[in-house]
């Protein structure tokens, strides 16, 4: 799977930014999600998008790690530009892990083996060390009562903590996170916000999809919003919100914090 | 004659030749659900394939095996294959060169059509969200096959799996006709003997109601044990065939909430 | 290889055509009864008297667990004992034909099929159609008529297609208690000519034409009885009541 000679990739992430995005477009037959969409996030950036529902910011981050298939532009993660080849595909997603909207756990496996089976599989981890990656990451999302639990008896939060662990012991250097409390009921937003946070302390690459300011205004390094599949708006957290520039934002976080 | 249909004394008498039948049928049974399964993946994955031509062929193939009365299919099979000089006493003349050969390519690629179909509605009840996540984690496709997809597809299709078996257990009483001495051949011989036109066939019926129903529960603890990651759904797929009403080849794909 | 004459095969193509005519009949009869009874038992055993549902259970599971083949010989072979024992000496002068058999055979064992459709149906429906019917005073007959009934048909629509396309790839199994039908045809005209794969390869294609021109057309059905849902009830009830 790793073709890639060693020295590349280290000359790749010094002179690099962790995400490099530019001209991206995509087109779903003839309806434009992504009209040309330029950002650079920089290693260890926190970087928060935001935006009504069908402005593109889903599609742009799933474009990121290949769920989608970009039609123009350029991708460049970690060095590693993004292209129709397979193996391009397979070194970009080991460098970046993601988070979805319905967790999306593997319901046949318990929390510790939903964790265990990536490592196992791609990095050809034994078992029992694959174990021990799996333990303390699912320690580190306050998981460790509920190893042995299946995904079917463990709350919404603690499935998201799960699938957050299980993204981390990929060992990724940016993690991209697409809407992750919006299928939450409203109490148990704030664990999930919580671990998100304190991942965020730990100098990791985020990159999220989400409406949930107070933790923009926390976390972020940086707050994009978009509207038709454009970046309208970017800046630090604070200008963002307290001094929108555009009509778009304005309306946009009027209608939100209301 | 008495008002009671069945004769004790000629049915014990019968009891060995119809435990010979018994097993026949089992052998028949048994062959050809091991060979048509493993014709299935193939066909089904042409079938599932991007590819055109592949996946035309393989339609058609599932059309003919499965839309062809298996009666006709027996006869197509031995009064036509069996009687080529070149199959019978080429390489393949352990298939078609005896009944018992021709009978099993018969039940094999017919149950091998009906397998192509439930294998592929199973694979595509797979949530593609979940997919996606292994994608997301790196994991290469055919992994993801065998360790996610096919999983889960198993506990998707159980149910159209095991009415798929039962109906073809009772679909090989048909085999009778080439000449085979399965159980329905047996009892056909014994009331041929005695004119008696109840002990033999209900004897006979007894023994396919009784393997019928070892099948029943064995998928029934089968599902269980699949599904032990998701207690409510245990106690619906224990409700379910205790009204002992699956309909065979007839059921959909029972959802199976993950 | 071929060694079939024109006036040879037109006498085979009589013969299948006459055979396909005697398949299609029974069939038919068989579906119709089979359909008149599972209807009606999946009604019935909907009572929870403990007798009804021992007598639905058993009669399930015997004609579900054992082949269909089975079936038709029992009745074919032992039905003027059968009838004998119903009907005293009057039986024993009522010869059964394997025509007989097999439409008695498949309705049998169908009708166990579509009762448990129908009763599956029936409990899928929002209980408010019942409490609904009764509060407006509405007769059972009529309530079961032109309320409860059609949306269990709409309801069943899916499974009864899958059974009418099975069933009829089944009817084939009469043919070995002796009916000249389509498949007995097209073996006398297989065996004659020494030409199997033309003849059988036919009659398959036959079934499958004739099974993907039905589930075309209930596919049809289907939208209509929809379309039904949403803008005239009235007409979708008198359509599925027909």
């Amino acid at each position: 799977m790793n073709a890639r000679p060693h020295d590349l990739k280290a000359m790749g992430e010094a002179a690099s930014p962790a995400i490099l995005l530019s001209g991206l477009t995509k087109h779903y037959g003839s309806h434009r999600a992504l009209g040309g969409v330029d950002l650079e996030v920089r290693r260890g950036e926190k970087v928060v998008i935001c935006g009504p529902s069908g402005s593109g910011k889903s599609t742009l981050i799933r474009c990121i790690n290949a769920l989608e298939r970009h039609d123009g532009g350029r991708i460049v993660v970690n060095g590693i530009e993004l292209t129709a080849d397979e193996g391009t595909v397979q070194d970009i997603r080991q460098e970046v892990g993601m988070v979805f909207q319905h967790f999306n756990l593997f319901p046949h496996l318990t929390a510790l083996e939903n964790c265990m089976l990536a490592p196992q599989l791609n990095r050809g981890l034994t078992k029992p060390q694959a174990e021990k990656l799996a333990m303390l990451y699912l320690e580190r999302v306050h998981l460790a009562d509920h190893v042995r639990k299946y995904p079917s008896r463990l709350s919404g939060g603690q499935q998201q903590r799960v699938a957050i662990a299980r993204a981390l012991c990929m060992e990724p250097r940016i993690l991209l996170f697409d809407e992750p409390t919006s299928a939450l009921d409203p109490e148990m937003v704030n664990e999930v916000l919580g671990v998100m946070e304190e991942l965020a302390a730990s100098g990791v690459t985020m990159l999220c999809v989400t409406h949930e300011m107070g933790f923009a205004r926390r976390v972020a390094d940086r707050c994009v919003f978009m509207d038709h599949g454009e970046i309208v708006e970017s800046g630090d957290a604070a200008t963002f919100f307290e001094a929108p520039r555009s009509e778009r934002l304005r309306g946009f976080l009027a209608q939100i914090l209301r | 004659m008495n008002r009671l249909p069945i004769d004790p004394a000629l049915a014990w008498e019968s009891l060995p030749a119809l435990l010979d039948g018994l097993k026949v049928t089992m052998i028949i049974t048994a062959i050809p659900l091991v060979l048509g399964l493993a014709l299935a993946f193939p066909i089904c994955f042409a079938r599932m394939s991007e590819r055109r031509l592949p996946a035309l062929l393989a339609e058609i193939f599932v059309v003919f095996f499965r839309g062809a009365p298996l009666l006709i299919l027996l006869y197509l099979v031995y009064y036509g294959l069996g009687q080529i000089a070149a199959l019978r006493e080429g390489p393949f003349w352990i298939l078609f060169g005896s009944p018992f050969g021709c009978a099993i390519v018969a039940l094999a690629l017919n149950h091998a059509a009906y397998m192509t179909e439930v294998l592929r509605g199973s694979l595509m009840a797979v949530p593609g969200g979940i997919v996606e996540a292994s994608e997301a984690l790196g994991i290469s496709r055919r992994n993801i096959f065998i360790w996610v997809r096919m999983p889960l597809a198993i506990r998707y299709g159980l149910k159209a799996y095991q009415n798929e078996v039962i109906s073809f257990i009772k679909g090989t009483a048909i085999v009778s006709v080439v000449t085979i001495t399965d159980l329905t051949a047996v009892a056909n011989t014994i009331f041929e003997q005695t004119y008696d036109p109840f002990t033999p066939i209900l004897c006979a019926a007894a023994f396919y109601w009784a393997f019928v129903n070892l099948i029943r529960v064995g998928f029934t603890l089968w599902g269980r044990w699949l599904n032990r990651h998701n207690a409510e759904i245990v106690e619906v797929t224990v409700a379910a065939p205790v009204r002992g009403t699956a309909l065979r080849r007839l059921a959909g794909l029972v959802k199976v909430t993950p | 290889m071929t060694n079939l004459s024109p006036a040879d095969l037109a006498g085979y193509l009589r013969q299948l055509g006459e055979g396909a005519l005697i398949t299609l009949e029974l069939f038919l009869a068989s579906f119709a009864f089979a359909f008149v009874f599972g209807v009606l038992i999946g009604v019935v055993t909907l009572s929870r008297n403990r007798l009804v549902q021992a007598a639905w259970r058993v009669y399930a599971s015997i004609f579900m667990g054992v082949p269909t083949l089975l079936v038709i010989f029992l009745v074919f072979y032992g039905g003027s004992a059968m009838l004998m024992t119903v009907l005293g000496e009057l039986g024993s002068e009522i010869d059964i034909s394997p025509f007989g058999a097999g439409v008695t055979a498949l309705a049998v064992v169908y009708a166990a099929y579509i009762a448990e459709l129908v009763r599956g149906a029936i409990e899928n429906l929002p209980k408010g159609q019942f409490e609904g019917a009764r509060a407006l005073a509405i007769p059972p007959i009529i309530m079961w008529g032109k309320v409860i009934l059609p949306q269990v048909m709409r309801l069943a629509l899916p499974g009864l297609v899958n059974v009418w396309s099975f069933m009829l790839k089944e009817t084939p199994l009469v043919s070995l208690a002796g009916l000249q039908d389509l498949v007995a045809a097209s073996k006398i005209a297989a065996g004659a000519t020494k030409e199997p794969f033309i003849f059988f390869i036919a009659t398959a294609l036959v079934f499958i034409a004739f099974s993907a021109a039905t589930l075309k057309l209930a596919t049809i059905l289907e939208i209509r009885l929809d379309r039904g849902l949403r803008r005239e009830p009235n007409a979708r009830t008198a359509r599925a009541d027909a």
